[in-house]
């Protein structure tokens, strides 16, 4: 089975936007390319792979060198793609100049498990004249494959509920046994494509794989007219999601993304390690100020989620804890289509069991997550606002007579966030975007006064409309004061209201402030530049929340 | 680009940019003008290079056929053949073949030894529905460079033509909408796409229906296709091709039609960002402009000492050749 099945397939899910169609698109795939082939197609829709072997820029460079192509040209080039691996392709269209093809029967297994590891192992030189000699004897057609997996940009607008889906269809077993099976490390092999497809369920097999996740919903109004007492409600930390499995004595921490991350956190795989119950837990890791029994902020977490075998030093200056709110899976039994209510039940139970046992001296990195009980609706709403004061980002509401069933699920769990803050800021850069909004201005940055200055406080590159996007471009055209590479400088004349999440001081920033998600919420055009914030505005606001 | 200081004030060049538009003084002619002047050569007769309301236009015949066509007979157009030359105040001018669509022209003056050419919009690739691109020696070579980045390379028409004909038949069950220009494109497609395997029925839109039937009266060959009549319920569709303008992919007009997938075919669908912008299935990267290899080829043909660009971002191409080929490329101001 040739490369070109793939380079087709990945054409054909590009250019469809029919949810229908992609699965059978997929599905007609899967029926007629061998299992090996498969199994890496799964590999490269899904996401699983993103290694780099190469950079964009290395590519692009490559490519100069060999052609005798001015670079800037080449740069020029990638503004109105936006993508090093298309620009690449494009200009390398009739470039090929050996007339025999050997590659052109080469198979998606050759090329990723032989071609472009065996790459990896040459020295410079080598590399590049092997690219160079690849480029030439592939079928241009292959060449965006090529080139997107070289640098790790393989995607295509397929979710892995799509895979799920067309898999289901093929071999007519239910999704969410499908979608257990793609959980977690997928390694492409005829194997793991066989136990995909495999019609015997056998939940051993699944072993340390997480459980698909279930996620919240945005809230909804209709929930206000259902009583209370119908819900659980809990606080919304923003930490890691995570499913922490024990199972047959072997400890796994998997994180929504599907990494499993153990190496990074090894005091919490130590402490529960004496746990003697196998389990599933869902929860959320956080970064924790043990003082004031607060999360600390996301910020803290980053400096621990990249980082494999942290030293006894970070551990101390990064306290981790991990949340549990629900229990999955109890000595091997799934207690997945309990109600909400009896699993709570459960957790309670089996966590007071395990904190009975001294041996378990797990208080300082585990605990289950605490249950708020509001009175009614406008209590509920009280206990939201309040909730920037501990550190969350509101309430989770979950129905007590639920079922943990997978993904973002209507009608179960709610999310009910604070309003975020905002400020009105003036628009002073913007740049030009990538991917799918390459050749447009899309990323904008926006500044706050400070005596007659005004200062650049937040980059926002989401919430306007596609019409307002094309809009705002033609003006950014017009308006432009400097060009700096991608970048242009712009008259100050527009204002927007920013909001987002969280504030605080940045010794970073020439503002002296971060902000977390920044987003364009609505574009002031009844408001001159006079009428924007100021620094002292934010600074207020800094004050108002601590 | 400026730094080789030019040695002449703009205003001595028999043609420059005001307002907007590509005007010789000395004769009193303006080039495709965006509003009523008293004399506008026209290029071609696709809408943005056409104003109402100009005293006197001239062009070629197949130019002003297809304008009246489409504006009604209320004009006063002077037409002229490939190659005839005629005089304004001294200028020795014609029109000659530029290979964009039917009747569309280069324009050349000459004056005082001195040539002049506005390529006009163009393309290299074979289009058998109007005449080739007319290699035309000059001193100063004005010229669109509406895809000028390498980037833009168009594949053969006949490759472009199977893969249209390859999106209809694997979807047997749908009907396939195709978008196109109604004036060029759509006839370039139809006379391709009849060389291929799809031998299933053809619709066009009323806009392109007409402008076919204008073709065929000027000697072109083009495949009949049968009128779109919206008031019948629509079935009958399924498995074919229909040719729409852009103009109606938005909006209600779909809705005259049942399980359709769409495309557009148009130079720019040859980037991915454009082609998932742009809300269409599907994208044919098919353009009767010139491409990047095209511009240049028409450059250094031409042996133009000067060149100037119109109509896109020349900036990148400019660059290239004043570097790479030594061609001095001068720069319209465009605020006189």
């Amino acid at each position: 089975m040739s490369l070109k099945n793939f380079s087709e397939l990945f054409l054909d899910l590009d250019s469809s936007n029919s949810t229908n169609n992609k699965i059978e698109v997929l599905k007609n795939y899967f029926l007629s390319n061998d299992p090996i082939d498969n199994s890496w197609a799964i590999y490269l829709l899904t996401g699983k792979s993103n290694k780099r072997f190469i950079n964009g820029r290395y590519l692009k460079n490559l490519f100069s060198q060999i052609y005798e192509y001015p670079e800037w040209l080449i740069d020029t080039c990638y503004l109105k793609v936006g993508d090093s691996a298309e620009v690449i392709t494009l200009l390398l269209k009739n470039k090929s100049t050996t007339r025999k093809k050997k590659l052109s029967n080469i198979s998606l297994n050759e090329l990723l498990s032989k071609t472009i590891p065996e790459l990896s192992k040459l020295n410079e030189e080598d590399k590049n004249l092997q690219i160079k000699n690849i480029w030439e004897t592939l079928p241009e057609d292959n060449h965006l494959i090529f080139n997107k997996i070289l640098t790790g940009t393989f995607r295509v607008g397929v979710s892995i509920g799509l895979i799920t889906k067309s898999i289901s269809k093929l071999i007519n077993i239910d999704e969410e046994i499908i979608s257990h099976r793609l959980m977690g490390n997928f390694e492409p092999s005829i194997d793991s494509y066989e136990f995909l497809i495999n019609k015997n369920i056998n939940l051993q097999e699944l072993d340390s794989k997480p459980f698909p996740f279930l996620l919240a919903n945005t809230i909804e109004d209709k929930i206000f007219k259902h009583s209370i007492n119908d819900f659980q409600f809990e606080w919304k930390y923003d930490g890691i999601r995570m499913q922490l499995i024990k199972r047959s004595g072997y400890f796994s921490l998997w994180t929504r993304g599907q990494e499993l991350v153990n190496e990074s956190f090894p005091e919490l795989v130590e402490k529960m390690s004496n746990i003697k119950d196998d389990f599933v837990l869902d929860g959320e890791l956080l970064v924790w100020n043990f003082k004031e029994q607060i999360a600390f902020d996301f910020s803290l977490l980053q400096k621990r989620i990249n980082r494999k075998s942290p030293t006894r030093a970070i551990q101390i200056k990064y306290p981790i804890i991990f949340i549990a709110y629900d229990l999955l899976e109890i000595n091997g039994k799934d207690i997945r289509e309990i109600k909400l209510e009896n699993r709570r039940i459960e957790l309670e139970k089996y966590f007071s069991k395990w904190q009975n046992k001294t041996e378990n001296n797990f208080s300082d990195i585990f605990k289950i997550c605490d249950l708020i009980f509001p009175k009614d609706w406008p209590d509920a709403l009280i206990y939201k606002e309040k909730s920037r004061e501990n550190n969350t980002e509101g309430l989770i509401i979950k129905k007590k007579t639920s079922i943990y069933s997978s993904g973002r699920k209507k009608g179960i769990w709610w999310k009910y966030k604070v309003d975020p803050m905002q400020l009105d800021a003036v628009l002073i850069y913007a740049k030009s975007g990538s991917g799918r909004r390459a050749g447009l201005y899309t990323d904008y940055s926006f500044a706050l006064w400070k005596d007659k200055e005004l200062i650049k406080f937040a980059s926002a590159y989401s919430g306007l409309t596609n019409i307002e996007i094309k809009e705002l471009d033609k003006w950014i055209r017009k308006n432009t004061i400097e060009k700096f590479g991608p970048v242009r400088s712009l008259k100050p004349e527009m204002v927007f209201e920013i909001s987002f999440e969280k504030i605080q001081i940045s010794k970073r920033h020439k503002s002296g402030i971060a902000v977390r998600f920044p987003r364009i919420t609505k574009w002031r055009k009844d408001k001159k530049i006079n009428d924007a914030d100021s620094l002292e505005n934010a600074y207020e606001l800094m004050k108002k929340i601590s | 680009m400026l730094r080789d200081a030019v040695l002449r004030t703009k205003q001595e060049y028999l043609i420059r940019y005001k307002d907007g538009n590509l005007y010789c003084e000395l004769g009193d002619i303006w080039i495709d003008p965006s509003k009523p002047v008293k004399r506008a050569l026209i290029t071609h007769a696709h809408f943005d290079h056409f104003t109402f309301g100009c005293e006197e236009y001239l062009s070629t015949i197949e130019t002003a056929i297809l304008l009246k066509e489409r504006v009604g007979d209320n004009i006063k157009i002077k037409t002229f053949d490939y190659g005839e030359e005629f005089k304004i105040n001294g200028i020795n001018i014609s029109f000659h073949p530029s290979g964009h669509i039917l009747g569309s022209s280069q324009i050349r003056f000459i004056f005082a030894e001195e040539k002049w050419l506005i390529s006009g919009d163009f393309k290299l690739q074979k289009d058998e529905t109007c005449k080739q691109y007319e290699i035309l020696k000059t001193d100063y070579l004005i010229s669109e460079c509406t895809f000028g980045l390498p980037i833009f390379k168009w594949d053969e028409t006949n490759k472009i033509a199977n893969d249209i004909s390859k999106w209809i038949t694997n979807s047997p069950e749908k009907t396939s909408l195709l978008f196109c220009y109604s004036l060029g494109k759509a006839q370039r497609l139809l006379n391709e796409i009849s060389k291929t395997n799809f031998k299933g029925n053809i619709y066009s839109h009323g806009s392109i229906y007409k402008i076919n039937n204008c073709y065929k009266e000027l000697g072109i060959d083009i495949k009949d296709t049968i009128k779109i009549d919206t008031k019948k319920k629509i079935d009958e569709h399924k498995g074919s091709l229909i040719l729409l303008p852009p103009s109606l992919s938005k909006g209600s007009y779909l809705k005259n039609f049942k399980n359709i997938q769409t495309a557009f075919a148009s130079g720019w669908m040859s980037i991915r960002a454009l082609r998932k912008r742009s809300g269409y299935d599907k994208g044919f990267a098919i353009s009767d402009h010139a491409d990047w290899d095209g511009i240049l080829e028409v450059v250094k043909k031409s042996e133009a000492k000067n060149v100037f660009f119109h109509h896109g971002d020349s900036e990148a191409l400019s660059k290239f050749l004043v570097e790479k080929e030594s061609i001095n490329v001068l720069l319209f101001d465009k605020e006189i």
